[in-house]
């Protein structure tokens, strides 16, 4: 099969993938907002007379039969028509949209982060796993890694801004305040990151190319950087795919935990108000970047990887 | 002269192996004594205090781990509050692996229909970050116990199903397993009498991984307020209070995390120290 | 006049339990364009020989007295610095393993371009030149092209070659192989030894198999190792036609071969002591069956074999 086939078939799948992905979200939102009561009133709010809630299900059209509902409901997906938020009568789509920037942002420093720390770290561990000061170092992480990165992020807030008042804690004021928030949500990541470099360094070490290379006269510092780490970072690539979500949910948190405007936070405001239409679309956006992203990995991964790039010779 | 050097080896990943379940295990069992002792019966000093005594920090001879904004003694809520904490995260453990389980095990075992839309499944629900469907669904089924142990397990048989799969295949390829079928044992007895007793190690460090990963998403939900009932003393809410005070009692925010990281690092150790064992062995000795 | 000359080298595992001793004092020598064999089972010390020569010892593992002199350089006390100047420049190796040996996420040319600009300053297109050579030198059909294959594109013969051309390229003075055929089929085998027997030759080469219808294709003479010392050694055509220790006697009686069918095999009852094991009478007396009480005295290489009582040249004892 040719390298291009296989990203077609690679793409098919996501592609499919995502639509049942989305087929079921939609589903599993539809059944949850009924389940839970009139929608009808979960729409129009606490203090609605019964009058609004009536004049809602009309509008919403959640007089009609179930069924009737859900195609209605199926269509209007389709046609990425989410309605307006309850709250600011603005687009749902357009509000979820203005915010996605934000958060990518954030991600993209965390996973710079991420990999600045990784690597280097990982690399000096793996490359001499039995040194004693490997084992110190490996036991620091060991013990970073069981602390859940939100408290993470309340340890930094409170060490770097109550206490030794450095920076702040509120939202996206120019780049300074990108630190805490990045070094946060890369701490998801990066202690699992170092872990699996460092195995997969001193397993690459191990390896007999290792030995062809080092009888052609390769030094130390060649062999690491120029043998074993190719070998190590490959599989290291390929966790950062599984770990988008992971890192979705992180920044969900974190977003929450530093008023940063990203559509984490402002997914997890609808959810408390129960903006409905926001929340849809929110969940959408994710669903899409999602599946983006491990499209994009598996592509990226046939195009590094030597042995997927197709045979030849 | 080389095969001198694996022995070493293996002498030292042994005595991790077997260290780091024991310290780990140890921890564990502690905390799970406290749970049930004083957990479930706390202290009058985990619900209400005097606000005279608000904001105390710790002290040995007076409150251990000091007090919160409303003058309760941190230790007695940190213990109340283990049984919630800890007491979802074990429910939706099991959730998690008593459906994963069974799931992974018929993909392994079913080629063709069944595997692949087992596949498909469970790789489009992992793709998919849990907390927000997890917060979606509690914001309309309301909070509480039950309600959260049950979404968050719900949230998470994919996994265990998906780590199942892959070690049950892994399995099934050994010599003896396939010496079986030839032999003409009946598929569920094969999986039974050979397959699930090989997966002991996997379920066991899997079982402790993801305790720990629901202990963390139960913290969260709560710390987010959309967790446990906002009266109720779980590590998240602890957590969540604790922000607003940061800077009149740090403490109402270590003490929390102090149990929270506890736990998790008890739980990572026991977790890894049986897959140095498992690996030391090639099997689990 | 020796190309590579080895003197009562003596080494070990000082630190590792039980001290062990993996060559116990060993002569050898290999002239300009000649071809050595180093025979002997597993754990005999073979390899180590090799490594040594490289500077490659694993760790733990120490050279404790004697002396690699190699064109009348001393090898003994190099630092790392000039060892990496020798690996791959002055000393080529081959391994044994093609499938591992080769790292599947770079090229060959690219892995021979790293050994060529390390030793021989040429631009970047002029290594692409020498190893394009390099590879029609083993024998690798449309050599420019497979300059960007990846391993895992060549067959088991195709990166034996290419591990082959590896330590050729910059035209070392001595070649190791270390059991350079015994992960290859057997048809590849025969094509392997030819091409090694070619360019072993054009230098100088250190064969070392466990394989005696290996070392009697292509090396001219044979040095066969017994727990950590040579217990024979001569022409190969001398050695095997008439070998004088009982250990050689009896490897070549545990070949199988198509004359002669229908007679025994005669494997060598029991097992080479291991390298803890003091030497203190002759390592083979357990098991030979032509030990006498002047046995219990370790042996001298004495006329190129190592036994008290040697079988005579004309092969009966």
């Amino acid at each position: 099969m040719t390298r291009s086939r296989a990203i077609g078939a690679a793409l098919g799948r996501r592609g499919i993938e995502l639509l049942i992905l989305l087929f079921g979200i939609s589903t599993l939102l539809f059944f949850l907002l009924r389940l839970s009561g009139d929608p009808a009133a979960v729409l129009a709010g606490d203090e609605a007379d019964p009058e609004t809630v009536a004049l809602i299900a009309a509008r919403y059209g959640l007089d009609q039969p179930l069924g009737v509902q859900y195609l209605r409901y199926l269509g209007s997906v389709l046609t990425l028509d989410f309605g307006n938020s309850l709250r600011s009568q603005t687009d749902a789509l357009a509000l979820v949209m203005e915010r996605l920037g934000s958060t990518l942002l954030m991600a993209g420093l965390a996973l710079v982060v991420t990999a600045l720390v990784a690597v280097p770290l990982g690399a000096w561990i793996g490359a001499r796993p039995d040194a004693g000061s490997r084992h110190a170092v490996n036991g620091i992480v060991f013990v970073i890694q069981g602390i859940p990165g939100y408290i993470v992020g309340l340890l930094l807030i409170q060490l770097f801004v109550v206490e030794l008042r450095w920076l702040g804690s509120i939202g996206n004021a120019g780049p300074l305040s990108w630190i805490l928030p990045a070094v946060t949500l890369a701490s998801f990541l990066a202690p699992k990151m170092v872990r699996v470099i460092a195995a997969n360094t001193s397993e690459a070490m191990a390896e007999d190319y290792i030995r062809t290379a080092r009888a052609t006269g390769a030094s130390d510092w060649t062999l690491l950087l120029r043998h074993a780490l190719p070998n190590a970072l490959l599989g290291a690539t390929a966790l950062i795919g599984t770990q988008f979500a992971f890192l979705m949910s992180g920044s969900l948190i974190t977003e929450v935990i530093f008023a940063w405007p990203g559509f984490g936070a402002l997914l997890i405001a609808s959810v408390e108000r129960l903006d409905f239409p926001v929340v849809q679309a929110a969940v959408f956006v994710i669903a899409i970047l999602v599946s983006l992203v491990n499209a994009v990995t598996d592509v990226a991964f046939s195009l590094i990887d030597p042995r997927l790039k197709g045979a030849t010779a | 002269m080389t095969h001198m050097l694996p022995r070493l080896r293996v002498w030292t990943q042994r005595m991790t192996g077997d260290w780091m379940i024991w310290s780990g295990g140890i921890v564990l069992a502690i905390l799970a004594l406290l749970t049930i002792t004083l957990g479930l019966n706390p202290p009058a000093s985990a619900q209400t205090g005097s606000l005279l005594l608000r904001f105390q920090p710790p002290a040995p001879g007076g409150y251990l781990l000091g007090t919160d904004q409303l003058g309760r003694s941190m230790l007695a809520r940190v213990l109340a509050g283990a049984p919630w904490s800890l007491g979802i995260a074990l429910v939706a453990t099991t959730i998690a692996l008593a459906i994963g389980t069974p799931i992974g095990l018929i993909a392994a075992w079913v080629p063709g229909w069944p595997r692949r839309i087992i596949r498909m499944l469970v790789d489009t629900v992992i793709a998919f970050p849990s907390l927000v469907i997890a917060v979606t669904v509690i914001a309309l089924l309301g909070r509480g116990f039950w309600p959260l142990a049950m979404v968050l397990g719900l949230a998470t048989w994919p996994i265990a199903a998906r780590v199942v799969y892959a070690e049950a295949m892994g399995i099934m390829k050994r010599d003896y397993v396939r010496a079986a079928v030839l032999a003409g044992v009946s598929g569920p007895l094969v999986v039974l009498a050979h397959v699930l007793p090989a997966l002991r190690p996997t379920l066991m460090t899997m079982f402790a991984f993801t305790f720990a990963d629901m202990l963390i998403a139960e913290s969260a939900l709560s710390f987010l307020g959309l967790g446990v009932p906002l009266s109720a003393p779980s590590w998240g809410n602890m957590l969540s209070d604790s922000r607003e005070y940061m800077i009149n009692a740090p403490w109402m925010l270590f003490v929390p995390a102090g149990a929270i990281v506890l736990a998790v690092v008890a739980l990572n150790l026991v977790g890894d120290g049986v897959t140095a064992r498992v690996r030391r062995s090639g099997g689990r000795a | 006049m020796s190309l590579l000359s080895v003197q009562n080298l003596r080494l070990g595992f000082p630190k590792a339990p039980g001290a062990p001793v993996v060559l116990d004092g060993i002569d050898l020598e290999v002239a300009q364009g000649e071809i050595l064999g180093l025979v002997g089972e597993s754990g005999s010390g073979k390899s180590m020989t090799a490594l040594a020569t490289m500077g490659l010892l694993p760790p733990g593992a120490q050279v404790l007295s004697g002396r690699i002199t190699l064109d009348g350089t001393d090898l003994t006390d190099l630092t790392e610095r000039d060892w990496r100047r020798i690996r791959g420049g002055e000393v080529g190796m081959i391994f044994q393993d093609p499938m591992t040996g080769l790292n599947p996420v770079r090229s060959v040319g690219s892995l021979l371009g790293e050994s060529i600009r390390r030793h021989q300053s040429v631009t970047k297109s002029q290594a692409a030149d020498i190893a394009e050579a390099a590879l029609r030198a083993v024998g690798i059909p449309a050599p420019r092209a497979r300059l960007s294959a990846y391993p895992h594109q060549l067959s088991g013969g195709m990166r034996q070659r290419v591990m082959i051309a590896l330590a050729l390229v910059n035209a070392p003075r001595i070649i190791l192989a270390d059991e350079p055929t015994t992960a290859l089929d057997a048809t590849v085998q025969a094509q392997i030894l030819d091409l090694l027997r070619d360019r072993l030759h054009a230098a100088g080469g250190l064969m070392i198999t466990h394989d005696l219808g290996v070392a009697a294709d292509i090396c001219d003479r044979i040095a066969v190792i017994y727990h950590g010392r040579i217990v024979e050694q001569g022409r190969t055509t001398d050695v095997l036609r008439a070998p004088r220790h009982p250990y050689t006697a009896g490897l070549l009686s545990a070949v199988p071969t198509f004359a002669g069918r229908g007679t025994r095999l005669i494997p060598i009852p029991g097992q080479p002591p291991g390298p803890t094991a003091r030497r203190i009478a002759c390592s083979f007396r357990p098991r030979c069956t032509h030990a006498t009480e002047q046995c219990a005295a370790v042996p001298e290489l004495i006329d190129n074999v190592a036994c008290h009582n040697a079988l005579q040249p004309e092969g009966a004892l």
